[in-house]
């Protein structure tokens, strides 16, 4: 069997804000298809760590590729899942404009969408089963509504890399087994998933990749191999016992 | 100096004091353009007090001024809880309705009220030292002296006796809760003497100076010290020089007072903006480099510990693997080489005995999150800074 | 003059047409920008810009002597800019908060600018008259440049905005993911806030330094009410500022000794006002009325549960009851009885009630739905 692909590779990346670090020196390197979380406790620059690889923040050192060349180049490659939190949902706007913004990068600039970016909008929405709100104003959602909205806008980039902040953070159960459902498929289809996740309960049902972070990359491999109580215990400081089922 | 000019300058420096006080907390708590809204919204109140009382230095004018004021504070914060527009536009829309029914009655009544649309601008300073307070025929001084000195001398009793409340509302809302202390009353409590204060002050320096006088000594001071004390006592001494400087500028240029006063206040704040020694611009501008530069060096130092193959030591694989700027590398290289923390032997980069004691100190603190340890770590291990 | 006279004559009168149309249109464009200050939670940086730049004004004025309306704008323009520039200095580079920045920059510039102008007024030789308009705008000194440069700016506003619908909406809506697509947000949002204050700019001849910012808020936030659509708020929004401005200026103009800037503001704020009670959808009235309907609705369900617990322990559900079982249960009156009747979900005879079967399988799918109406 052929070494898989290498879709993310970090390198020597450390990330200020405001001149005080909040990663340190991360080497990341993420091979292509696989379901990964990044586990650690709050303020271990899990999000930065994706903003950063997503060039919003400017490291201030180090370097970031996908398959092998700058973000810059590869752009067309990724989509995001901000944080919902990130967003005024009191905007006045409907579901499907928001879907249909996953369309903009394709377009470019100026350049408006059409029949054919509805339409895969539409599609998306019908993925996460929201087609029957397509017309509903953002604000009239429910917080797992708007999450499977923001997931919709990612579906339609057709990406290869997806990136998630925290897609679960206030959504209902329901909402959850749809999300995780919709990213084993895209995983089943090749893709590779970054998923910043909290709940490490759910980690070795969920994913098949982890890494732990904690200002530094403590780990980062299988779940299988490196999700254990050592690892655990290193990244959240206390002794950290968590009940896992193996 | 005649006795109208010390006069002057005797009320321009009480205003600043009585408005430099509550200016400090409004500043503190986020709420400087409450003091904004405030002193456009009472115009209103100004102006029918003035119908009622026919005295603009009533003090039932004052108090219905006031209760403009507070009854403005209440209005944006209704609309701001119906959700219908974002907090900042609530306070937007108040005042510039409040103050033109304020600016259109004085306009409708031009014979009757004793205020023009500069005066509401501007405040009189010049002509305050002519309204004279008379008991029982005898000369007590300006007016406004007497109406603004009270108000001071009420602000500053309030401010001592309830000075432990006030800073601990304003640090901390929770603890002032669990202390017992009312975060509605005190939020009510500084709101009332803030619109005594702006109406107070307005007949002398106008509706939107006031909130120079407000907001800049404040300001000023918070850039200077984050002491709460000594952030009162410099804004009062900023407010009064500034007040003094004013009228002295007035005199020389023949302009307005206030406008010059305001001007002064600017001039001072720029000054502070740029030259205060920790927070002005200039020293934060070198210290940002000077950080960036040291973040660099930790950064590069952790990455020599952390690879022993050579080639990711060697001299050229900064530029490449860690992205830098040719500049920045060269700059960091010869900090680490200064500061003894690493060697370069046949172009490759290692630690030394004091670079790896460093690295090894500062990679502890990173992985306990005690970033905050490293920066007195730095001041032993230094020789030279970035 | 009276309103009407003014309406009269503004079909024949050259001078009023100018007029009103340079109003119709700066509200159009205040508007229309105005809808992205307010989405952008910049409402009061306007506020700002306007009292920032009138020093630029009294400066213009020492340098060029003229009263040349061009002139002196780019004096306003280049002081509001420097101010904005300065405002986002003290926020990033200090620890002082957007609100003090804001408030700082506001007092200072407008305090400098009114030293500068009471320092022009005592000049002995100065051509000044006219600098004072700028405090509260007077829409009767406006002439046909000025209207055929408030056309210019808007219409390139306009295609602008055409242009780069989409690239504003996004960035309005989320900064960081438009960033990922690879658009330049720092040019979109260049290009926003050059238009907002060029927008300020235009009016303060009009409405004034004073009270510019309401000019370009309450059209907005009125607008917002009425809509879930951005295209349709900005239309909506550039409509209700055209209109403050055409009635305002009729207004001022028919009465003596008034400010247009004041009246125009009024007449905003009356829109908002209207909007915030009546509006549909985000109205206060309406959404009280729908709170009452809920309510009331809430009260008939729970009396028709309580009937249906105990028609539900005979066997012929329509077996009549007495209305005085009911008086256990506090929830029900005569009113809500008969509204229950007239839903035909009971029978009323006499001092008897009976369950209906379509009374009985609503309570029942009451029980089997617990309230999940989205």
């Amino acid at each position: 069997m052929s070494e898989p692909k290498i879709a993310i590779q970090v390198d020597d990346l450390t990330v200020a804000y405001n001149y005080k670090p909040v990663l340190w020196d991360i080497d990341l390197h993420v091979p292509e298809g696989v379901l990964m979380a990044i586990v650690g406790p709050n303020g271990a620059g899990k999000s930065t760590l994706i903003k950063a690889i997503l060039g919003i923040l400017d490291p201030i050192a180090g370097s970031v590729a996908i398959y092998g060349k700058p973000y810059e180049k590869q752009r067309k490659l990724v989509a995001y899942v901000p944080q919902k939190g990130s967003v005024d949902w009191d905007f006045p706007t409907t579901a499907l404009d928001v879907v249909m913004m996953g369309t903009y990068g394709q377009l470019g600039w100026i350049k408006r969408p059409g029949s054919k970016e509805k339409k895969a909008s539409l599609e998306a929405l019908e993925k996460v089963g929201m087609l029957a709100f397509k017309n509903r104003q953002i604000s009239q959602l429910s917080g797992g509504q708007q999450q499977r909205v923001f997931l919709a806008r990612a579906l339609v980039q057709d990406a290869s890399i997806y990136f998630m902040d925290e897609p679960f953070q206030g959504v209902d159960a329901t909402t959850e087994i749809a999300i995780i459902n919709i990213l084993k498929e895209l995983r089943k289809a090749g893709k590779t998933v970054v998923v910043v996740h909290h709940d490490l309960q759910t980690v070795p049902e969920y994913f098949d990749w982890v890494t732990f972070l904690n200002v530094k990359k403590i780990a980062t491999g299988p779940v299988k191999e490196i999700f254990n109580d050592d690892n655990l215990t290193k990244t959240y400081g206390i002794n950290y016992k968590v009940a896992v089922n193996k | 100096m005649t006795s109208p000019q010390i006069e002057i300058q005797l009320i321009a420096a009480v205003v600043a004091v009585a408005c430099a006080i509550p200016g400090v907390f409004l500043v503190l708590r986020k709420m400087a353009l409450i003091s904004d809204a405030i002193s456009h919204s009472i115009l209103p109140g100004i102006v029918l007090g003035f119908f009622i009382t026919h005295d603009l230095n009533s003090p039932l004018l004052i108090l219905m001024a006031a209760v403009t004021g507070v009854i403005t504070v209440i209005l944006v914060e209704a609309i701001q809880n119906t959700g219908l527009v974002k907090e900042d536009t609530a306070i937007g829309l108040v005042f510039p309705a409040l103050f033109s029914i304020g600016v259109i009655m004085i306009a409708k009544n031009a014979n009757d009220v004793h205020l023009d649309v500069d005066a509401v601008l501007l405040g009189e300073l010049a002509f305050a030292p002519f309204d004279r307070l008379l008991m029982g025929g005898m000369d007590m001084g300006p007016k406004s002296l007497w109406i603004m000195g009270s108000i001071l001398v009420i602000t500053i009793a309030l401010l001592l006796l309830f000075y432990k409340e006030l800073k601990v509302s304003t640090f901390d809302v929770g603890l002032s809760s669990a202390l017992g202390i009312s975060p509605v009353i005190m939020h009510y409590g500084l709101m009332s003497i803030s619109s005594v204060t702006v109406v107070g002050a307005f007949d002398a320096v106008g509706a939107i100076l006031v909130v120079a006088l407000m907001i800049a000594p404040a300001a000023t001071a918070y850039l200077l010290t984050s002491d709460l004390k000594k952030m009162l006592i410099l804004s009062v001494v900023f407010g009064v020089f500034s007040a003094i400087a004013g009228y002295w500028m007035a005199h020389l240029l023949d302009a307005s007072i206030s406008g010059s006063m305001t001007t002064m206040l600017g001039i001072v704040f720029l000054m502070v903006y740029l030259f205060a020694p920790r927070k002005g611009l200039i020293a934060v501008l070198y210290r940002q480099n000077q950080q960036r530069t040291e973040v660099s060096l930790i950064t590069f130092l952790l990455h020599l510990n952390n690879h022993t193959e050579v080639a990711e030591r060697h001299i050229n694989h900064l530029q490449e693997h860690i992205n830098w700027r040719r500049v920045r590398s060269k700059t960091v290289v010869e900090l680490a080489l200064k500061n003894n923390m690493i060697e370069i032997e046949d172009e490759v980069v290692s630690l030394t005995q004091k670079g790896k004691e460093f690295t090894d100190l500062a990679l502890e603190y990173i992985l306990t999150n005690k970033d905050e340890k490293i920066e007195p770590m730095k001041d032993d291990f230094f020789l030279f800074r970035g | 003059m009276d309103i009407l006279e003014y309406f009269q004559l503004v079909t024949t009168d050259y001078t009023l047409r100018t007029i009103t149309l340079g109003t119709a249109v700066l509200g159009a464009i205040c508007g229309m920008l105005g809808g992205f200050a307010v989405l952008r939670k910049q409402s009061l940086l306007g506020d700002a810009i306007s009292h920032a730049a009138l020093p630029g004004i009294a400066i213009a004025f020492l340098i060029t002597g003229a009263k040349d309306t061009n002139t002196l704008l780019l004096g306003a323009l280049v002081s509001g800019v420097l101010g904005t520039f300065w405002i986002r200095g003290i926020i990033k580079k200090t620890h002082l908060k957007t609100d003090t920045a804001l408030g700082l920059i506001l007092s200072l510039f407008f305090g400098f600018g009114m030293l500068l102008l009471t320092f022009i007024q005592k000049q002995p030789n100065a051509n000044q008259a006219g600098l004072d308009k700028y405090l509260f705008g007077q829409a009767a000194t406006l002439v046909e440049s000025d209207v055929s440069l408030m056309v210019w700016v808007t219409s390139t506003a306009l295609l602008i905005l055409l242009l780069f619908w989409k690239e504003f909406k996004i960035l309005l809506f989320d900064a960081e993911y438009t960033q990922t697509l690879g658009f330049n947000t720092k040019f979109i949002d260049g290009l926003i806030t050059f238009f907002i204050v060029l927008a300020i700019v235009l009016g303060l001849q009009t409405v004034g330094v004073v009270l510019m910012s309401a000019m370009l808020l309450a059209p907005a936030a009125a607008a917002r009410q009425w809509t879930n659509k951005l295209s349709t708020m900005i239309l909506l929004a550039a409509i209700f500022g055209a209109f403050s401005g055409v009635f305002g200026t009729a207004i001022s103009a028919s009465q003596n000794n008034l400010s247009t800037g004041p009246v125009i503001v009024l007449v905003a704020a009356v829109f908002v006002l209207i909007s915030f009670v009546f509006s549909p959808g985000r109205g206060l009235l309406f959404r009280q009325i729908r709170f009452q309907q809920n309510r009331r609705d809430l009260e008939l369900q729970k009396t028709l549960q309580f009937m249906y617990g105990i028609a539900k322990t005979h066997t012929n559900i329509g077996h009549p009851h007495a209305i005085r079982i009911l008086n256990n249960f506090q929830g029900f009156t005569k009113k809500s009885l008969k509204e229950l009747e007239e839903k035909q979900w009971i029978t009323l005879d006499g001092q008897q009630w009976a369950m209906t079967e379509e009374g009985f399988s609503k309570a029942k799918n009451l029980y089997n739905q617990p309230s999940n109406n989205d």
